[in-house]
């Protein structure tokens, strides 16, 4: 019996110190504190009149989710007169329908929603609209224009023709150019825009075969999974798209794992780690195309100037646009320093 | 009469008088066993028939070493999942949270704070957060009385949302160098991937563990018949416990595995291994209602998908064919069984 | 006999699964408006024939002629819609639904073909039960409330709710107490005498005698015999025809000297209860002796059992074995002390019915052939080996699915697990359940043997006869109580059904 006792008092104390232990590595401060986003002066920084915006959005389980939230809650936060309602992210539908109706009833001044599903949450923008609360629809966007005073987002197609262009660029004048694609899932609209923009822009460079695409899922694990597939199955290429750089991760490292290095690769979205490697220029990653998550700050720009009845400052309209489709600019070594701090983790 | 007591290491006394001469061992067809070969034999086939269309399709990526350590490196993190998975099913049980477990592990294992204490410090983590999830299943089930599928979703649910909570969705940069060397083919044992050697090691441990001890078959005991288990005089509550704590601790060692293949830790890691696994131990021969369960053959069943993932991959064809393919393979292996578990009935 | 023509002809019926050939010319004629008996042990065909005749199986070749007329019973639908109605032994009622929802099951009373009359179609079920005898049976009851008596009522019922002109009932007595026997004879009478024949199967030999008009033997897939006359041919002469063999004596014969009084108990009982199911019991068990338990369903019996066994907690008592108490319901602690149940559902609380022979016998022994927690394989198959043939269990392959072996040597196979396990107390409940009257001899020698050897054993069992047969002493237990203790050679089979019965109704 003292036998057992002694066992278990073992254990117990290593049970505790592992839980001390398991609970201080939570933790995922880094040492020093990351400078903030967006540093950039907004349209027109003077106070006006008090505005409350309501934020729904879905759940950011995804890097560049998260920093759709952290851009726009920092940007609300450089205005004194705005109060920013954000609710809690969700990736049902019903769900967020629910919290946007809540919104409307909270009556806020102007609504911005990044729908889980665009045409799933058009019914509750229209509702929103006749309510006379003016809806910023952004990235994902409702079926019928009636549902939003202003939609903002970015170019899925115009990823893929960036991407296209600069890699078209870049293999100017080699005969029989290879080129792979690492897609997103590919069940979702934008995976299928973005190879098409891919497919036209490479139709301009005669020189230049798509050879083999993937889709992997944006995650790190299945980018590693699917990169490595496709090293085995091509040889040796010129250049690879991949459409999301949270996969490009797992790309990256099964890439390393395969001792590859004879091809360039275009990255998307523009993840901070991504602009790392682009600035160090050791690896095979040369370029990333941008998504950018500013987007948001820039809807909370616009839902201010809606409830404060202002156009945009730099643009004679009396009135802000319809809709702002945001330009997927191609970051390289040469203009990174730029676009860092729009990176996100 | 005097009676031995019964705990000593002789027989009662009728068994202590000569019975009968007992005859040389005899060799005949035994009866069970020779059932699960013949069901691991047809899954080898199977295989055999895929490595001839993956051979034949892309004679150059296809059959060369590279290809070999691919497909072996891909099965390595889902099959150590399965080996834990293939107890608990035999057992008469189910583990939906094994992809979260290892979500969860992953990326306490690899917060900024984790990583200050290096390589131990990582494995240490994976491990015992993947032990403790299992824990808190097993106790859940065995000593709360809940039903597996009811305590395994709140465990997929909670641990899922736990791990996005520590990541906030980002990505967790593995800056560790010697867990990141681990992955690259410096670290190659002869030509084997360590990953490859640890989901090796796992799957001759689980098989020995199954076929071969107390533990094992009172796993199969418990799964054919738990009332019958308890009144044979076993532990059934205490060896529920054990086997969602072997499933977790599988799922800790796969999330180790993960972070070395992928160089990180994400929320979303270990997406719908739950039905990976069960889908593979299945197609493998292990009963879903419990009392027979095969480790080679849910190794086959892994082997099975992975090598089909690859060879779709290699002829360039999309994710929409090799989910239908999966299912159809699914289907098909389902119903084979049910053929040869019929001709065995009667 | 009339000149009208047999309500059922079946000749040269024939059916193979796989491996092995049920049916090999089956031959089953039936009156119209008797009771005729089917009887063979268990594998001899009666479960497939039924099968055939109820539409469920479809035979390899024969002819089946119902009213004169050659007919293809190609569904269960046809064969129900034909006139023939089956009560399986396993009773395929739906539990969450009411009493008249099983009955009308899948021809609901409707209007306009889809609302269902609830109200009517519980007066007609209400209607049909009284013809049962039952009018008690509350038609809005979940049938899962009911008794297994009362749930075998409702099936029966719901063949009724059809227009039959046969009904088949497989071992319909099996889980009834005498008095719901004495129902169901009265049900069978009942339907004989309205012109309805009654396919009746049973292990029973006096039940048979009692009701049936006439007897066919199955064995090994053949009719050995057409109809004999139920009451005069003699039992010896049917068990021959069964078995293939004479069965002189049944049971064994009890040691000359007998188990002195003044042998030191192995197992002692005090006090033990449990509420609502027994009041406290007082029992002893000398090594060497059999100690019977008869009483009715629902009087305790079984529950005794596991209590000791540690599988239920008392309420009050306690249990000691060979001076030591055991901890209160712990299984484990009773095992660890020497006790073994065989108990009463033997696929559900006993057997791993995917497993070997060996690993069925050695599941309790286990850490006797492992060394930290490995198992030495060899030596557990040999000392299983050494146990099965102990008791001339059947094959003679440790390697065997338990599945495949008959009742009888499936009860084998658990007797050998207590016995590799070295125990001395051996609980046996209804030891010869799903045992064909064959195998049922060479059991009862088996336990007797045990007992001489030393084993003490506690036997319960519905079966009067095999209490008295095969016990020492034996204790009447009614309603929880035990009302009377005797030598089983004082008692005859009168005097206990007057004992348990004492004060009830029927």
């Amino acid at each position: 019996m003292p036998e057992t006792s002694r066992r278990g008092l073992l254990f117990g104390t290593a049970a505790v110190s592992a839980g001390a232990f398991l609970t201080a590595c939570t933790s995922n401060e880094p040492k020093e504190k990351a400078t903030a986003a967006n540093n950039q002066p907004a349209a027109d920084d003077k106070p006006g009149t008090p505005v409350t915006i309501g934020f729904a959005g879905p759940q950011a389980d995804h890097g560049w989710l998260n920093a759709i939230n952290v851009n726009a809650k920092s940007r609300a936060e450089k205005y004194s007169e705005v109060t920013l309602e954000i609710t809690e992210g969700s990736n049902d539908t019903a769900a967020q329908i629910g919290q946007v109706k809540t919104l409307i009833n909270k009556k806020v001044d102007v609504l911005v929603v990044l729908p889980a599903d665009g045409k799933a949450l058009t019914q509750v923008g229209l509702e929103a609209m006749k309510a006379g609360i003016p809806v910023v629809n952004l990235d994902r966007v409702f079926a019928s224009p009636q549902a939003y005073r202003c939609w903002v987002g970015g170019d899925n197609y115009g990823m893929g023709l960036n991407a296209g262009h600069y890699i078209g660029e870049q293999l100017k004048g080699k005969a029989g150019a290879k080129v792979v694609e690492l897609a997103g899932i590919d069940n979702l609209e934008l995976t299928k825009q973005r190879s098409q923009g891919f497919a036209d822009a490479l139709k301009n460079y005669p020189n230049v075969k798509l050879v083999a695409r993937q889709a992997a899922d944006f995650t790190v694990e299945s980018g590693q999974a699917k990169m490595a597939q496709l090293l085995q199955a091509q040889k040796q290429f010129d250049a690879l798209w991949n459409h999301d750089d949270d996969q490009g991760v797992g790309a990256l490292r099964a890439i390393q794992q395969a001792g590859r290095d004879e091809f360039i690769m275009v990255g998307g979205a523009g993840a901070k780690s991504a602009m790392d490697a682009i600035k160090a220029d050791n690896s095979v990653l040369k370029a990333t195309v941008l998504y950018p998550p500013t987007m948001a700050a820039s809807a909370i720009d616009l839902a201010r100037a809606l409830g404060q009845n202002k156009g945009i400052a730099g643009l004679s309209e009396m009135e802000i646009p319809t809709s702002l489709t945001l330009y997927s600019a191609v970051v390289t070594k040469d203009n990174v320093d730029q676009y860092l701090p729009t990176g996100f983790s | 009469m005097t009676q031995p007591a019964p705990s000593a290491q002789h027989h009662g006394p009728d068994l202590a008088k000569p019975a009968a001469p007992p005859p040389r061992q005899e060799r005949g067809p035994r009866a069970l066993g020779l059932r699960a070969d013949v069901r691991n034999l047809s899954l080898l086939g199977v295989l055999a028939v895929l490595v001839a269309v993956g051979g034949f399709t892309e004679p150059d990526a296809f059959l060369d070493t590279g290809n070999l350590q691919l497909i072996l490196t891909q099965s390595s993190v889902i099959g150590v999942v399965t080996v834990g998975m293939t107890f608990v099913i035999t057992s008469g049980g189910i583990d939906l949270s094994v992809g979260a477990m290892v979500a969860l592990a992953s990326v306490w294992a690899t917060t900024l704070a984790t990583q200050e204490y290096g390589f131990a410090g990582i494995l240490f983590t994976a491990v015992v957060v993947g032990v403790a999830a299992g824990l808190v299943n097993g106790l859940l089930i065995a000593y709360g009385g809940m039903v597996p599928f009811i305590a395994t979703l709140a465990m997929l649910a909670s641990a899922r949302g736990l791990a996005l909570q520590i990541t906030d969705g980002k990505t967790q940069i593995v800056t560790v160098q010697s867990v990141l060397d681990l992955g690259l083919p410096d670290a190659y044992v002869l030509g084997i991937p360590p990953l490859v050697l640890v989901f090796a090691a796992v799957t001759v441990a689980g098989w020995l563990i199954l076929n071969r001890t107390t533990f094992g078959r009172r796993t199969v005991a418990v799964g054919g018949n738990a009332e019958a288990a308890r009144l044979a005089g076993i532990d059934v509550r205490r060896q529920r416990l054990y086997l969602y704590l072997l499933s977790g601790l599988c799922c800790g060692i796969a999330a180790f595995m993960l972070i070395i293949l992928s160089g990180s830790g994400q929320n979303t890691n270990g997406n719908l291994y739950e039905l990976d696994a069960i889908a593979a131990a299945i197609i493998g021969g292990t009963l879903l209602s419990g009392g027979r369960g095969t480790i080679v053959g849910s190794v086959l069943g892994v082997l099975v998908f992975t090598t089909i993932t690859n060879i779709f991959a290699l002829n360039n064809l999309q994710s929409d064919v090799q989910q239908i393919a999966k299912g159809a393979i699914i289907v098909a292996a389902v119903l084979v069984q049910r053929r040869t578990s019929r001709h065995g009935e009667t | 006999m009339a000149p009208e023509p047999p309500l059922l002809t079946m000749s040269g019926i024939t059916k193979s699964f796989p491996g092995v050939r049920a049916l090999d010319g089956v031959d089953l004629e039936v009156q119209a408006g008797e009771v005729h008996c089917l009887l063979g042990q268990n594998g001899a065909g009666k479960s497939t024939l039924i099968k055939v005749l109820a539409g469920a199986h479809q035979p390899d070749g024969g002819t089946i002629t119902w009213h004169g007329a050659p007919v293809q019973l190609s569904s269960p639908i046809t064969a129900m819609r034909l006139g023939i109605a089956t009560i399986y032994q396993e009773l395929d009622l739906v539990e969450n639904l009411s009493v008249a929802e099983n009955i009308f099951l899948g021809h609901e009373l409707t209007t306009a073909g889809f609302v269902v009359r609830t109200r009517v179609a519980e007066i007609e079920a209400s209607a049909l039960l009284a013809r049962l005898g039952h009018p008690e049976i509350d038609p809005g009851r979940p049938v899962g409330d009911l008794s297994a008596a009362h749930q075998q009522i409702v099936s029966m019922a719901r063949a009724l709710s059809h227009e039959v002109d046969l009904i088949v009932m497989d071992e319909p007595s099996a889980a009834l107490d005498p008095d719901e026997v004495a129902n169901l004879f009265r049900i069978v009478d009942g339907l004989a005498a309205d012109g309805v024949s009654v396919i009746y199967i049973s292990h029973r030999l006096e039940e048979i005698r009692r009701i049936g008009d006439r007897v066919t033997v199955l064995k090994d897939g053949r009719t050995v015999a057409v109809g004999l006359p139920a009451e005069s041919t003699p039992t010896r002469d049917i068990v021959a025809l069964m078995t293939g063999r004479d069965v002189e004596h049944v049971f064994p014969p009890r040691p000359a000297s007998g188990v002195p009084d003044t042998a030191e108990p192995v197992l002692t009982v005090e006090g033990l209860s449990r509420k609502g199911e027994f009041e406290p019991v007082d029992l002893e068990l000398r090594p060497g002796e059999i100690v019977g338990l008869a009483g009715l369903v629902g009087s305790g019996r079984s529950e005794i059992l596991e209590t000791v066994f540690g599988a239920r907690k008392p309420t009050t008592g306690r249990v000691t074995v060979a001076g030591r108490a055991l901890r209160p319901g712990s299984v484990r602690a009773a095992i660890a002390a020497g006790i073994g149940l065989a108990p009463e559902e033997r696929k559900a609380q006993a057997l791993l019915l995917t497993e070997s022979v060996t690993r069925n016998v050695s599941v309790s022994s286990l850490s006797r052939f492992a060394r930290a927690g490995w198992v030495d394989r060899r030596a557990e198959r040999k000392a299983a080996r050494t146990a099965t043939r102990e008791l001339s269990l059947r094959p003679d392959n440790p390697d065997a699915a338990v599945r495949t072996l008959s009742g009888g040597n499936q009860q084998k196979a658990v007797l050998a697990r207590w016995l590799l396990r070295g125990c001395r107390v051996l609980l046996l409940d209804e030891p010869t359940r799903g045992v064909d009257v064959g195998a049922r001899a060479e059991l009862y020698a088996v336990i007797r043997r045990l007992a001489d050897e030393g084993l003490a054993v506690l036997l319960v069992s519905s079966e009067v006869p095999e209490v008295l047969g095969l016990a020492d002493r034996v204790l009447v237990l009614r309603e929880g109580r035990v009302v009377h203790t005797a030598d089983a050679r004082e008692l005859d089979e009168h005097r206990v059904l007057d004992l348990v019965m004492e004060g009830s109704p029927t």
